[in-house]
């Protein structure tokens, strides 16, 4: 078991779904939200088990539809769960138009230290066609607001490869954005799952295909943009000041262990992964109820998978496998477990090993699912991997 | 049963025309089945049968029926297969018969398979009832399908039955008129055993059952029988016939239909169209000559997956015993790895087979372009049949090619013919004739109908000939085909070329002056099909070292997830699984990964 976890905390209510979105929300329930807190605090304080905590995240949904004081109370009742663990990075996630001067500076006053801000496009016809509910003005003010709230670590999520955004559209969008000095930037480009509206819209005609070539442009223009402003790229989707990197999301990089609150939300102890429901109802029957929360997707991930993710994650970051590290941690030998994969995306020019790390390169980040697959193990039978670590 | 009870009869019509609708009728009039029993339609039991709307396998069944007079009778409905493809099953079905009921469309009129069968039904002097059918429907146009009759084929009006087989409209005045006008049989039960074979197929428990019309004598349970044709010796296991589910009977005499259980491994010792005779002392004559359908069309079919190759040879063989007019032997490609060239009696009996291997042995395929049989004549003198164009000899080697012709008849509405005519000529047809059915205007399909004749090479038939046809004709034309013989020809082949990598399954054979039309159209279907790798792919099509098109499939530049959302490492993890799957769907052509789609696509162009 690792010294400290970390905390996830999913806040599943929206005003509007947002025509991309396949993850759990829902619109029209922000009657639930006090007594889904109560819920989370419920749920939480069955999960303790007396380590320090590393982090805490609220993702969503719309956290910041929940009002600051929930909030602040929920910070105090961890506080109280958890041993001090000196200062713990929390993030919260915030949609432009939910914020205001107050209740930034109530979520500050309650213990968030990081705000992440949904701004995904500075262009209003692109904020329209991703069915957002703020427009760009709200978006440069809310960061604003932020600023003066006395928020000192902002990070600004992006979207690229939107239907009919160009590539000037999206420097104009990054650079404005970066005019604003965020710590941290997340862009995304957009991948769209079925069962979307959006990619209902496409299908009908209504929107434009998905131009991956043109994102591919945008990725580059973003890649050298932020290198010019001082960001280091330090995940495949994600740049950071010096000393900013969102410590949150290298405990999921790095394979560390996290508690999943909330409905949908995915831990990960033990070796296990699971879900919580993904049902609002069933949450907070069972969690207002004292019951343990009932599960979806739980797995036991074998040595050979772990070993596999740990390559496939570790290789999302810019400094990639440490294969000493690695070969230390997975009882393993990387280069001759996978030496027909690294031989072959050597080969195309998608990763480089320089003798210590393996990385990815330029392309290597554009074209990664490429590289990924090659390091999942078969489905059924057993592996080169599985023999070399029981020998 | 009195020779004089009994009517053999089946129905002659167009693909849809409503043949297995008008049986199960027939089945529920005279046989007295319950409705309800039939609403499947009975005759067509194949499950891909029914969904293609077609009878691929001939069928029989007895139905006992007392007509308007009182007098009992017993008809006899043989089912035939609907299609050109298999013409020959047709034929011998005609033969088994006195008299078919002819089913015409009251919304279309004449098609060009109806006009082919029509023929064979009066060259074996068969007594014909012509039926206009689906006069119910809105759009039918019966009295101009009724002058068409009259004026083509040469029936009267008074003797043409306007009937419904969906609604049973005319129906039973029908039956009694296969009773007045069909003959009975008519065959001598003193003359020595004589029974046609116009069916059969393999039972995992029987062996072989063939389906058989007895003309002279009488089969009994225990006979020793040979056939005339093949040579094939033995004793009947079983026999009975269908009323509609199988009945065991203790004989069957002169002028009935039935089965007989043969214990035979495989159809092609026990093939449609011999003449079974009893052993010893059998008939010195058979009933008509015996030959055995040979394939026209020729195609390799390899596994997706190279470990399949054993399933798919016991898949093929499997078929093959219920199938004998397919054929098959090994191949190996260079490209594909191991497989089977195949022949077959058309593009239909083709597709049927590829899907019932894909369907009910769960494999998956990668087909070449179906083809012909070419004779190649050496500068040695040596003579080559070639049935892959992978087998062509260089060019410097060839002193002469000769490939197969056939003569096709095309029904259509005059209001097509310009645009058919068109067609025609693109695909190499020769003009034979052109001929008017009928006098009366179509309501709905744009004027007289006609009929156009043209010889044409049949590997020009074998491309996209019949989806332009359908195209140009708005759906209305309809074609039929006889094989004529070998016709010298100006040919070469097309190579094509995936990364520098010559792929055999792509190659064709083509007229010189279309290489540059042919190649532009496969590297662009082959664009479309394979998707975006990480590497530029030249597709390249070529004609000896001479590149006639070229394209690129330009590298894939961005495929990578998004972040692992709030640590669901597992449903990202799905997603690259998947794609590590999708992996192994695909076909290795070097390096380069190749829907098994692409070939479907290639294939399609013909």
């Amino acid at each position: 078991m690792t010294a400290s976890v970390s905390l996830y905390i999913h806040i599943p209510f929206c005003r509007k779904r947002c025509s991309y979105c396949s993850f759990v929300s829902y619109a029209g329930r922000l009657g639930d939200i006090a007594k889904y807190m109560q819920a989370v605090e419920n749920e939480i304080s069955q999960r303790i088990d007396g380590r320090q905590l590393k982090s805490v995240y609220f993702g969503g949904g719309t956290p910041s539809l929940v009002p600051a004081r929930y909030i602040k109370s929920l910070m105090e009742s961890i506080s109280r769960y958890f041993p001090k663990s000196g200062k713990t990075e929390v993030s919260l996630e915030a949609n432009p138009c939910t914020i205001d001067n107050t209740c930034l500076k109530a979520l500050l006053n309650a213990g968030i230290n990081r705000l992440s801000i949904g701004l995904q496009s500075l262009d209003d016809g692109e904020l329209s066609t991703l069915g957002r509910l703020h427009n760009s003005q709200q978006a440069l003010e809310a960061v604003k607001h932020a600023r003066s709230a006395g928020f000192d670590n902002i990070n600004l999520d992006l979207i690229y490869g939107i239907p009919g955004q160009t590539v000037s559209s999206w420097e104009q969008t990054l650079r404005e954005a970066v005019n604003l000095s965020p710590e941290h930037l997340s862009l995304y480009g957009l991948s769209l799952e079925p069962g979307t509206l959006m990619m209902e819209l496409i299908e009908s005609g209504a929107l434009p295909q998905l131009n991956p070539d043109l994102s591919a442009d945008q990725y580059e223009l973003a890649e050298e943009i932020l290198e010019e402003e001082g960001y280091r790229h330090y995940e495949i989707s994600n740049w950071a000041k010096p000393g900013y990197e969102c410590r949150h999301n290298l405990v999921y990089w790095n394979r560390g262990e996290y508690i999943g609150a909330g409905t949908g939300a995915s831990s990960y102890l033990g070796g296990r992964r699971y879900n919580n429901t993904s049902s609002l109802d069933k949450y907070l029957e069972e969690a207002l109820a004292g019951k343990t929360i009932s599960i979806e997707n739980d797995e036991i991930i074998s040595p050979e998978l772990a070993s596999a993710e740990a390559a496939i994650l570790s290789l999302r970051l810019d400094e990639g496998i440490d294969m000493e590290k690695y070969n230390r941690d997975y009882c393993t030998d990387i280069l001759s477990v996978y030496n027909k994969q690294i031989t072959e995306l050597e080969g195309y020019g998608l990763i480089q090993n320089d003798g210590v790390y393996i990385k990815l390169t330029p392309r290597g980040r554009l074209l990664g699912n490429e590289v990924f697959w090659r390091f999942l193990p078969e489905l059924t039978g057993e592996t080169n991997l599985h023999r070399v670590a029981t020998e | 049963m009195n020779q004089d009870s009994i009517r053999n009869f089946c129905i002659i019509a167009h693909i849809d025309h409503g043949k297995s609708t008008l049986a199960d009728r027939l089945i529920e009039i005279a046989g007295g089945m319950k409705r309800a029993k039939v609403t499947e339609q009975v005759m067509d039991s194949m499950e891909l049968e029914r969904e293609r709307g077609i009878t691929i396998k001939a069928k029989a069944v007895r139905l006992d029926y007392k007509n308007r007079a009182g007098s009992r009778f017993r008809l006899n409905l043989i089912d035939t297969p609907g299609h050109v493809d298999f013409s020959y099953e047709v034929s011998r079905t005609l033969v088994a018969c006195e008299g078919a009921v002819l089913v015409i469309d009251a919304t279309q009129g004449i098609q060009a398979q109806t006009l082919a069968n029509i023929y064979i039904a009066m060259e074996h002097n068969l007594a014909v009832i012509p039926v206009i059918n689906k006069i119910d429907l809105p759009g039918s146009e019966p009295e101009r399908v009724m002058e068409e009759i009259v004026s083509v084929l040469g029936y009267k009006a008074s003797e043409t039955f306007l009937i419904s087989a969906k609604t049973g409209q005319g129906v039973p005045e029908l039956v009694e008129a296969i009773i007045e006008r069909i003959p009975p049989p008519g065959g001598n039960l003193e003359l020595p055993l004589r029974a046609l074979i116009f069916d059969s197929h393999y039972d995992d428990y029987r062996g072989v059952i063939a389906y058989l019309r007895v003309v002279d004598g009488m089969l009994k349970k225990g006979s020793k029988v040979h056939l005339m044709g093949e040579g094939t010796q033995m004793e009947v296991l079983d026999l009975g016939y269908f009323a509609p589910d199988p009945t065991p009977a203790e004989s069957l005499q002169a002028g009935e239909v039935g089965y007989i259980a043969t214990g035979l491994k495989s159809v092609a010792e026990c093939r449609v169209g011999d003449t079974v005779t009893i052993t010893p002392g059998g008939a010195s004559e058979p009933l008509i000559g015996y030959d055995l359908p040979k394939p026209m069309v020729y195609a390799g079919i390899y596994p997706t997956q190279a470990d399949d190759y054993a399933d798919l040879r016991e898949a093929i063989e499997k078929l093959n015993l219920n199938d004998a007019s397919l054929t098959f032997e090994p191949e190996a490609s260079p490209i594909l790895g191991q497989g089977f060239r195949c022949g077959f009696l058309g593009l239909l009996h083709l597709d049927i087979v590829v899907e019932r291997l894909e369907r009910e042995f769960s494999l998956s395929l990668v087909v070449t372009v179906p083809g012909v049989k070419f004779l190649v004549t050496k500068t040695s003198g040596e003579i080559l049949e070639l049935t892959s164009p992978v087998d062509f000899p260089d060019p410097s080697e060839i002193s002469k090619i000769e490939e197969p012709w056939v003569r096709i008849s095309v029904v259509t509405p005059s209001f097509f013919i310009g645009a058919l005519m068109e067609v025609m000529q693109e695909f190499e047809g020769e003009y034979r004739q052109t001929e008017y059915l009928g006098q009366f205007t179509a309501l709905g399909e744009g004027g007289q109908r006609v009929r156009l004749e043209y010889d044409m090479p049949l590997r020009s038939m074998l491309t996209t000939f019949y989806d332009y046809l359908k195209s140009r004709s708005r759906g209305y034309a309809s074609l039929d085909h006889e094989l004529l013989g070998y016709r010298e020809a100006k040919l070469v082949k097309l190579d094509v070329l995936v990364n520098d990598l010559k792929v055999d399954a792509f190659s064709r054979i083509i007229p010189p002056e279309k290489a540059h039309e042919i190649g532009k159209a496969v590297v662009a279907k082959l664009k479309e099909s394979i998707p975006r790798q990480l590497f530029k792919i030249p597709l390249q099509a070529a004609i000896g070292g001479r590149i006639v098109a070229r394209e690129d499939i330009s590298a894939r530049r961005k495929d990578v997830l998004a972040k692992c959302y709030g640590g669901d490492i597992t449903r990202k993890r799905k997603l690259l699984e998947k794609q590590k799957e999708g992996k192994k769907k695909m076909k290795m052509i070097g390096q380069v990964e190749v829907p098994k789609e692409a070939f479907l696509s290639i294939m399609k162009l013909g």
